[in-house]
């Protein structure tokens, strides 16, 4: 029971480090039906910012915090002037998933060049040792993630429920030309969107740097199997990100441990497939029926 | 004006051709990650070669010429080192070539070497394979200077078993070729005392949660964790113990002396013990003036030489060489190979003094009686046993009838 448990916490720990990733998807999906599958490459972004401003300025890490954030709205605002705005122009299809493929692998070599690529340890603002609770151990750290992953979805829920610009946002996702003969400057909320999606990816990247290490790649791998949790949860629900990221994350710990270590990453991807197969909206996703 | 510029023109040929005459340079290839997770261990090598040959070149370069690097950065992907081997060979014509990191670069990139006949100082990839990739063929062009797994994966169990008296082990291997044939090694030095592992478990590069891992290990009541993968994930596996509040010694490769292990892994790191062919310590004069000289050209953080086994063992590689193409008297690749495998005078390196390193047969400078057992203490690599500190200012020579090697089966 005690080995479950202890699993079960480090599966929702990894796989809220997923969540807060995946998060970044959905919210530019939401307005724009585009993804930024740079999305890893702005997480590792972030961290290195983080990290830099933390060693070389000898920032606080709290401080520290809402410069990157400020720093992850430049970087999304980028990508979507860049690589976003000319494919939806033209109204391609298909160019956005190019151009932010390409930025994201633009970025990754700008990093190597300025931080180089080997990893780097993040100086963890919390202690290091773990704290007891139900038998298992669980990290501050990790702690601080679940927290952070959640307060980010709910402040952004609460804002697109309560706030007028949030209505925009909901307004542009359900019908983008309606939206726009209604006055609400669709363009600005999709770059609205995109700025906030890097915004949470910076954020993401500076909570999860600590249990990670940092640097070049960090954003490869993780960004993937973000991507696999939200489709899992569906691209339409904050709430099914979580679950999604939580999901895959303790797929992963618990098939390791019952199964074989070289088989962890398998479930989640079984899991995806089937998920695709049957709901392809995600397991929380609202099916939207596309009438042409 | 016509005529100026002709004599001009001839001037400089005849120039030309009487500095090729009289100094063209010896041209060594190197071949290493410079960047990336193996990083800590190419730049070190890198450094050490560099060092090398430039203390050669001040006194004079060998056969009267100067030696010149060419420098590439495989970023230790196969691919990319084949390429690299391609350019070497055939555009920039190096005499000989040093390096190799990962083995599975190696393996890849030096048939294109034992084609052309030129031959390869391996100076820090592990695999038992790479000196007997060509065992079938008359000639083999490749050597190495490092200590391969079949000495690394007994010295481990030697350590863990037969010294420190565990009795269970668990085995963690990273997925990659050096990993996997790493674990190979560990299981059969294991059976041969008489010992199965506990708990065999496998991660992924870049994997950022061990709990699985590391929880199967704890179940299965190791009291030990021999490890088999390279320094950011050997850290995760040490944070990983610190974060489920298990902490049992870590044994493994050489490479838990990587800074990127030790830097990572933070506390959770002291303690590790692997085995080493070099320590940074002056305990002889020889390797007093490495250190001092390293410290001094590239000042590494803290006077940490980042992986002070891949510097001495590449700042060795290329007197080995010198010293053969010396003998040699040509940088001809047969001629080279010859005087490697017949090398009349000693060589006086960092790690050892190299008496006949290689003969015909034999392409492998580093016996099992060479490495000692290095531990990490205080965020450095330090001699585990001050048996072997005391002992350290007698050189280890090689001993081709040295006990504990594993048998190389191809």
């Amino acid at each position: 029971m005690q080995i479950l448990t202890q699993l079960v916490f480090s599966g929702i720990a990894l796989g809220m480090i997923y969540a807060v990733i995946a998060f970044g998807y959905q919210l530019t999906f939401a307005t724009s039906d585009t993804l930024n599958f740079g999305q890893g490459d702005a997480l590792m972004l972030g961290a290195l910012v983080g990290l830099t401003l933390v060693e070389k300025l000898g920032l606080n890490y709290w401080l520290m915090i809402p410069l990157v954030c400020v720093f992850g709205v430049l970087q999304g605002a980028l990508v979507e002037r860049i690589g976003v705005r000319p494919a939806l122009k033209i109204k391609s299809e298909f160019g956005w998933i190019m151009s932010t493929i390409a930025l994201g692998i633009i970025f990754k070599n700008v990093a190597e060049n300025v931080w180089g690529r080997d990893d780097l340890k993040f100086p963890s603002p919390l202690p290091e040792s773990p704290l007891h609770f139900l038998g298992a151990n669980i990290l501050p750290m990790e702690i601080l993630v679940v927290v952070g992953a959640v307060g980010m979805m709910l402040a952004v829920e609460v804002f697109n429920r309560r706030s007028i610009y949030g209505r925009a946002v909901v307004a542009t996702f359900n019908d983008r030309d309606a939206a726009k003969l209604m006055g609400i400057n669709t363009g600005l909320v999709i770059t609205f969107s995109y700025a906030l999606s890097s915004l949470s990816a910076a954020f993401a990247g500076v909570l999860i740097a600590p249990l990670t290490l940092t640097g070049a790649t960090m954003g490869a791998v993780l960004g993937l199997k973000a991507f696999a949790v939200a489709i899992i949860g569906g691209l339409t629900s904050g709430m099914g990100i979580i679950l999604g990221g939580v999901i895959l994350g303790i797929a992963e710990t618990t098939t390791g441990f019952y199964i074989s270590t070289g088989y962890k990453d398998v479930p989640g991807l079984v899991l995806l497939l089937i998920v695709l197969a049957v709901k392809p909206a995600g397991l929380f996703g609202k099916t939207a029926i596309k009438k042409v | 004006m016509r005529f100026a510029s002709r004599a001009l023109a001839a001037v400089a040929l005849a120039a030309g051709v009487g500095a090729a005459l009289a100094a063209d340079p010896v041209k060594i290839g190197l071949s290493g990650p410079f960047t990336g997770g193996s990083s800590s261990m190419g730049v070190s090598m890198r450094d050490g070669v560099r060092l090398a040959v430039s203390e050669i070149n001040k006194s004079g370069g060998v056969l009267g010429r100067q030696i010149v690097l060419v420098e590439r950065d495989d970023e230790a992907k196969n691919e990319r080192g084949v390429q690299i081997a391609q350019e070497l060979i055939n555009k920039e014509k190096v005499a000989v070539t040093v390096g190799f990191i990962n083995t599975g670069v190696a393996l890849a990139s030096q048939r294109f070497y034992q084609e052309a006949k030129i031959p390869v100082m391996n100076n820090v990839a592990t695999g038992s394979l790479i000196t007997h990739q060509f065992d079938d063929q008359a000639e083999n062009y490749i050597f190495r200077n490092a200590a391969h797994d079949s000495i690394q994966a007994p010295m481990v169990v030697e350590e863990a078993i037969t010294r420190r008296g565990f009795k269970k082990v668990a085995i963690l291997a990273d997925s990659t070729n050096y990993g996997q044939l790493g674990r190979e090694d560990l299981e059969k030095a294991l059976a041969l005392k008489g010992i199965k592992p506990v708990a065999v478990e496998k991660f992924n590069i870049k994997d950022v949660d061990m709990t699985a891992q590391l929880l199967k290990a704890k179940e299965a009541g190791a009291e030990a964790v021999l490890t088999y993968g390279i320094g950011p994930e050997l850290a995760q596996i040490a944070n990983g113990m610190t974060k489920l509040g298990w902490k049992v010694p870590m044994i493994g490769s050489w490479t838990l002396s990587m800074a990127n292990f030790i830097d990572n892994a933070g506390p959770g790191g002291e303690g590790a013990r692997m085995p080493q062919t070099f320590i940074q310590e002056p305990t002889t004069p020889k390797r007093q003036s490495f250190i001092i000289a390293y410290l001094k050209m590239f000042s590494p953080k803290n006077n940490r030489i980042d992986s002070p086994v891949s510097a001495a063992q590449g700042y060795d590689s290329v007197y080995l060489l010198a010293a053969a193409i010396k003998q040699a008297g040509s940088t001809d690749g047969p001629k080279i190979k010859a005087a490697l495998e017949d090398l009349k005078t000693p060589v006086e390196g960092v790690v050892t003094t190299y008496n006949h390193p290689f003969t015909a047969k034999d392409h492998d400078a580093i016996t099992a009686n060479i490495p000692v057992i290095g531990e990490v203490k205080g965020q450095r690599v330090v001699y585990a046993y001050p048996d072997d500190q005391k002992k350290a200012s007698e050189v280890r020579v090689k001993d081709p009838n040295a006990k504990g090697a594993l048998t190389i089966q191809k």
